[in-house]
Parts: structure tokens; C-alpha cells; sequence
């Protein structure tokens, strides 16, 4: 080789090996001589093989015969072969190989075919790959993660939009100012809007104005303190105009943060249960025929009298009614017919007395009166009175007119007794007294 | 167009199919798996034709991307002509991937991967080359393989319209994944002239400036 072509080859940054006829080396450049520890000079018309001082990769000695004995060029990739050449980084302690790739071409040199073998390093190269590869199977598998989270999260939201679907009590979810962000359908039936219609408006705002101020000031309670809201309400329904009873519960929501991002809750119609609850609790304390107390409660209307009036100084009294031969209409119209009479008499004491007073069906065809403030007692025998002619009054039973008369007792706190009994067991003998003088006027 | 006798397209089967078993026991040795390549179907194509084939039946194969390597060839009797190895670009980088042991899934072919595919396609070309070499009894010098990936509908634009293709067919088979592809021979009028009448002459086929050969 000439001087020019050395010089040329030692300047460019790849391996330059030139081979003879032979297949014995004529070129050997600065590259290779930095990273084979092997000078040109020493190298110099030796085969390959023979100059490493060790056995070369077997397909690099194939194409080199085949470039020079048919002109064919070849490329080994470091793919199918890492590291042909016993090549080391420079300055290293040659325990690890330069990567290699190596293209093996035919040249003429003064007409005769020559072998030239240009080795690439790509250590950089594979060492990037390697690096992009790591990061596309962290990718690969990060991905896999999220598609199973999502797929989890896909199930969970079906579940709870199947779940909110048939729930019998109305869902919600509000923000912290109260606007719902969603509603299940028995919330929009409930309410009688769609979520369209109230997202923009703050759900109190569709309570009657007299309840709005108490429920908003229980909302932002809970919202300032974090804590579980519960409230009833009365609410009335914008489609019939009907007067409704809710009970809304919900528990704060929180944003990554850690701040109330909004109330997740139940709206239920709760009218039914209590009205039921108020019938059964008229039902305790009174009687079902006539609708007044039953004896139960007027004892312990007497007994809280008896307190009251202990404390004040004040006089109650205590009117026992019993109808004068109720029986005999029982008897001779049937049970029906007394029934009738019963319900009368029970509404004519009910008109005849004050508000204030208890009237009581104290057993089949008795009755009990408790009057409070009984100062008077000429006021009290007008009361007596005045419930002896309503009573007598005709009764229509639609097929005829009864009538029917009563003998009334009466006792007073403390003049009779200061205890319920002893007032209760002395107006029932006055009671009685007053119903032998009506069958005996004599006496 | 010029043609070949079924006479013709024989003997060139069987002399591409001679050296294909070669390529495939190079490559066997390389990644020590069994490596099998089929029996090529020879035919000759115009440009246009053969850019039909490749797209034909495939409405989305503008999107469909081919492989491409590519080498030029002179033979010291004056033709010329370049050579290419066409793969789908999905099917051959599950060929180099499976190769290489690695099913790191980079979408596109990375540098190393397109030099092994290079390496690849040098394999099979070069084995061709032979065959046609050893028929010819010429010496066919060739270059350094060079990869481009392109759609099959744009694969063949940097040749001229009237460019004559020798077109075998190949397929590839490995650990029961199945690759296959065109090996291809674009060559000029001149070029194409002279080899059909070496052709001829190999096989003493009619038209060859030879007497036929005593009964």
C-alpha cells in the first residue's frame, strides 16, 4: 500500500483489514492496531487467523474466501454474530470484546481482487438498544397493568351503575355547594327532575323555602367539618304538587388531596313510614271505635295532671260518665246500632268540651273527663249539666231514633283524693250514686 | 416482453433451488434451529405487473409495509442487474426477532435488526447469485446489501416502467412461523437480452446460436 492510502486509512473511525489474494493481510489500520493491541508492521502478510493468534469466526473466514475467489460482498451483523474479532476496547484490560459488525468487500488493487473487511464497533449501539428495549418491555408491562386496572375499574363502575339502578332508595352524589353530579333513576322520581335539570342547581334549592335555611346550614356544617350529613325535610313534588317527607344521608367524598370534594348519598321518601308511624302511635293512646283516648293514655294525662297541680295549686277534675242501659240498645238493636250510639255520644262530648280537656272511652259504655283549672264548682256542675242534655239528645240509627241517658261522678283534686285511684275509685262511686237516684227518683 | 419456455423456467428453478438449500443450511448453522426454504416459482414481470401482485387482494397493502434489501450485481459479460429480497416488514422483524431470541415488542425495526435483516437478505441473494453464477460459468461481482422499508405500492418507483423483472418466489419457514417473499432480478433491455441468451445457450435450447447436439 502506498503511504497516501496508510495515512488514509488510519484517519477514518472504522476498522480497515485488507486482505491478498491470499488472503494475507496488506492493510491493517491505526483502528484495528488500538483495539487488536497488534502493530501493522508485526501483523504484516500473515493470515488472519494466524496474526489474532486465534481461531476467527468461521462464517467471516467463509465470505472472505467467497469475496476472493467470486467478488461476492457480505455483511455479518452483530445480531447473528456479536463479536468475530478479537477486538478490545482501547486501553482496556481486554476482558470484554469491542461489538462488532463487519462488511466484507471485493476490491482491485493493480487488477488483482483484493479482500477488504471494514469493522464497525456498535457497543454504543447495542448498549441504546438494549436500553430502548428495557423501557418498551417496561412500557409493554406497565400497560398491561393499566388494561387490567382498567378493565377491574370497568367492571366496578358496571356493578355500581346495575347496583344504583335497582336500588329502592334514591343515590346521589353532590358536590360540596350541593350540585348533583349524579343521580340514579329513583333519585330523578324522587325529586321529579332529571340530572340534566339540576346539575347547574344546588339540590336544597329545590326544598320549600321554610326548610331550605335549616337543611343548608346542616349541609355546610358537614361540609366544614367533614362528618356524615342527615336530614328530613319536607319536600313538595313538582309533578303532582304532593306534599312529601325525605330523609337524605350522605358522607363526604375527598379529592387526592384529601379535601371534601363532595357528599355521596340515599334520598328517601320517608311519608309513608310516617304517616304509618303517627297511626300507630293514635292507635296506642286511643280508642279505635271512637277515637278518643283509651284509658291507658287518660291515666297518664291524670297523673301528669296530679303533678302539674301539686306544683301549682291547682284543682282537677274528674267526670265519670256511664250510659244509663246501653245494654238494652245493644239488645234490641243489635251491636251495630250501639256501635253508632257509642260514636254519637263520643263526638258530643268531644264538641260539648274545651280543647284542653281529655275525654277518654274508659271501658264499654263509660267515659272519662279530665278538667283541668276546676276552681269553680258551679262552672263544674254546668259542665255536668251541659253533657247530661247532649247526651240525651235523640240518636238517628237510620231506621230509628234512641235515646239514651248517663249518670255522671265526679271527683276533685285534692278535695277527693290526691292520687289517681283514690280520684278515679271516688268519682266511679259518685258515678254510681247518681245512677240509683236516676232509677230511683225517690231517694 | 420476453418470456421463458416452461424448458427454461425448469432449469432455473432447479438451478435457484440448489443454491436456496444452501442458504438455508448457512442459516441453520447461524441460529442452530432448522431452517427451511421452499421451492421457487420463477416468473418474468413488468414493473407495473409486479407492483399489481404485490398489492392485489389487499385493499389496506398501500399501508402494508415491504422490506426491501437490495444489491447490484455486474457480471464480467456486461449485464448488470439489481437484486432484491422483498418481506412483509412485520413478518420478517418476527423472523429476525424469533432469530435472535428476543420478542421485545419496538414497533419498528431497530439498527441492528435491520443490519441481521440485511445480513438475511445478503444470505439468500448471494446464493441466487451463485447458482446463476455457476450456470453461466462467469464471475458475477455483487455489493453490500442495503434495507429500506417501503409500501408495496411505492417499492418499485426508482425503477423505469419498462424495467424487466425475474421474479422466484420463496417462502421461509421457522419454529411455525412462516415468512413469505420475492426474490427479485430488475435488469435493462441490454441486460435482459444477454442473460435470456445465455440462458438458451446453457441449455441448448432452441434459438441459441449452438447446433443442437447429435442424436
Amino acid at each position: 500500500m502506498t503511504g497516501f492510502h496508510s495515512l488514509l486509512a488510519d484517519c477514518v473511525d472504522i476498522g480497515l483489514i485488507l486482505l491478498n489474494r491470499e488472503g494475507r493481510i496488506c492493510l491493517w489500520n491505526r483502528w484495528i492496531e488500538q483495539r487488536s493491541g497488534l502493530d501493522a508492521v508485526r501483523v504484516a502478510q500473515l493470515p488472519l487467523a494466524e496474526a489474532f493468534g486465534a481461531p476467527i469466526d468461521p462464517r467471516l473466514a467463509l465470505v472472505i474466501r467467497e469475496t476472493l475467489d467470486f467478488g461476492w460482498s457480505a455483511r455479518l451483523s452483530h445480531a447473528l454474530h456479536p463479536m468475530p474479532l478479537p477486538l478490545f476496547p482501547p486501553g482496556s484490560k481486554q476482558d470484554e470484546r469491542v461489538k462488532q459488525a463487519i462488511d466484507v468487500i471485493p476490491v482491485d488493487v493493480d487488477g488483482v481482487r483484493h479482500c477488504l473487511l471494514q469493522i464497525r464497533d456498535v457497543t454504543e449501539t447495542v448498549r441504546r438498544e438494549a436500553l430502548l428495549k428495557q423501557q418498551a418491555r417496561q412500557l409493554r408491562s406497565d400497560l398491561q397493568r393499566l388494561s387490567r386496572a382498567q378493565v377491574e375499574l370497568q367492571h366496578s363502575e358496571m356493578r355500581f351503575r346495575e347496583l344504583a339502578r335497582q336500588a329502592p332508595a334514591g343515590l346521589f352524589e353532590a358536590d360540596s355547594h350541593a350540585r348533583c353530579t349524579f343521580l340514579n333513576e329513583r333519585c330523578e322520581q324522587i325529586l321529579g327532575r332529571s340530572l340534566p335539570e339540576v346539575t347547574d342547581t344546588p339540590w336544597l334549592d329545590l326544598l320549600p323555602p321554610g326548610e331550605q335555611l335549616r337543611v343548608r346550614d346542616s349541609w355546610r356544617l358537614a361540609v366544614a367539618s367533614a362528618t356524615r350529613f342527615a336530614e328530613e325535610f319536607i319536600f313538595i313534588h313538582p309533578n303532582d304538587g304532593s306534599r312529601r317527607r325525605m330523609r337524605a344521608e350522605a358522607g363526604p367524598l375527598r379529592d387526592e388531596l384529601g379535601r371534601i370534594s363532595g357528599f355521596i348519598g340515599t334520598m328517601v321518601d320517608v311519608t309513608e313510614f310516617h304517616e304509618r308511624a303517627t297511626l300507630n302511635e293514635f292507635r296506642a293512646n286511643h280508642d279505635s271505635l271512637t277515637a278518643l283516648l283509651n284509658r291507658d293514655r287518660f291515666d297518664r294525662h291524670l297523673c301528669a295532671a296530679i303533678t302539674g297541680a301539686a306544683e301549682s295549686g291547682e284543682r282537677v277534675a274528674v267526670l265519670f260518665i256511664d250510659l244509663d242501659d246501653f245494654k238494652q240498645i245493644n239488645d234490641t238493636h243489635g251491636h251495630q246500632a250501639g256501635d253508632a250510639v257509642l260514636k254519637t255520644i263520643a263526638s258530643r262530648l268531644r264538641r260539648t268540651l274545651r280543647n284542653e280537656d281529655r275525654v277518654a272511652r274508659y271501658g264499654g259504655d263509660e267515659f272519662a273527663v279530665l278538667l283541668n283549672g276546676a276552681h269553680d264548682r258551679r262552672a263544674l256542675d254546668g259542665v255536668i249539666t251541659k253533657i247530661t242534655r247532649v247526651v240525651a239528645l235523640p240518636i238517628n240509627l237510620g231506621h230509628c231514633h234512641v235515646r239514651i241517658c248517663c249518670s255522671i261522678g265526679l271527683a276533685i283534686y285534692p278535695d277527693h283524693g290526691r292520687d289517681p285511684a283514690t280520684l278515679l275509685t271516688h268519682s266511679d262511686k259518685s258515678m254510681y250514686s247518681a245512677k240509683r237516684r236516676h232509677n230511683d227518683p225517690q231517694r | 416482453m420476453h418470456t421463458f419456455s416452461d424448458l427454461e423456467l425448469d432449469a432455473l428453478t432447479e438451478a435457484f433451488n440448489l443454491s436456496l438449500g444452501e442458504a438455508a443450511a448457512t442459516f441453520s448453522a447461524i441460529v442452530h434451529e432448522e431452517i427451511e426454504l421452499s421451492v421457487p416459482a420463477i416468473e418474468i414481470l413488468s414493473r407495473d405487473a409486479l407492483t399489481e401482485r404485490l398489492t392485489r387482494g389487499r385493499p389496506d397493502s398501500g399501508n402494508d409495509r415491504l422490506c426491501r434489501i437490495n444489491q447490484r450485481f455486474n457480471a464480467a459479460d456486461g449485464f448488470q442487474t439489481d437484486a432484491l429480497l422483498l418481506f412483509p416488514e412485520h413478518g420478517s422483524l418476527e423472523i429476525v426477532r424469533r432469530m435472535l431470541g428476543d420478542d421485545t415488542p419496538v414497533q419498528h425495526i431497530t439498527e441492528l435488526e435491520q443490519d441481521a435483516l440485511a445480513e438475511i437478505g445478503n444470505i439468500i441473494i448471494n446464493s441466487c447469485m451463485a447458482s446463476l453464477a455457476n450456470l453461466f460459468g462467469t464471475e458475477i461481482i455483487g455489493s453490500l446489501p442495503s434495507v429500506q422499508s417501503r409500501s408495496a405500492a411505492t417499492l418499485l418507483d426508482d425503477r423505469d416502467a419498462d424495467s424487466v423483472i425475474l421474479v422466484a418466489r420463496i417462502s421461509m419457514n421457522m419454529a411455525a412461523h412462516n415468512l413469505s417473499g420475492f426474490v427479485l432480478f430488475i435488469m435493462d433491455v441490454p441486460s435482459i437480452t444477454s442473460f435470456m441468451a445465455q440462458i438458451r445457450r446453457l441449455f441448448r435450447l432452441p434459438g441459441h446460436d449452438d447446433p443442437p447436439p447429435a442424436p
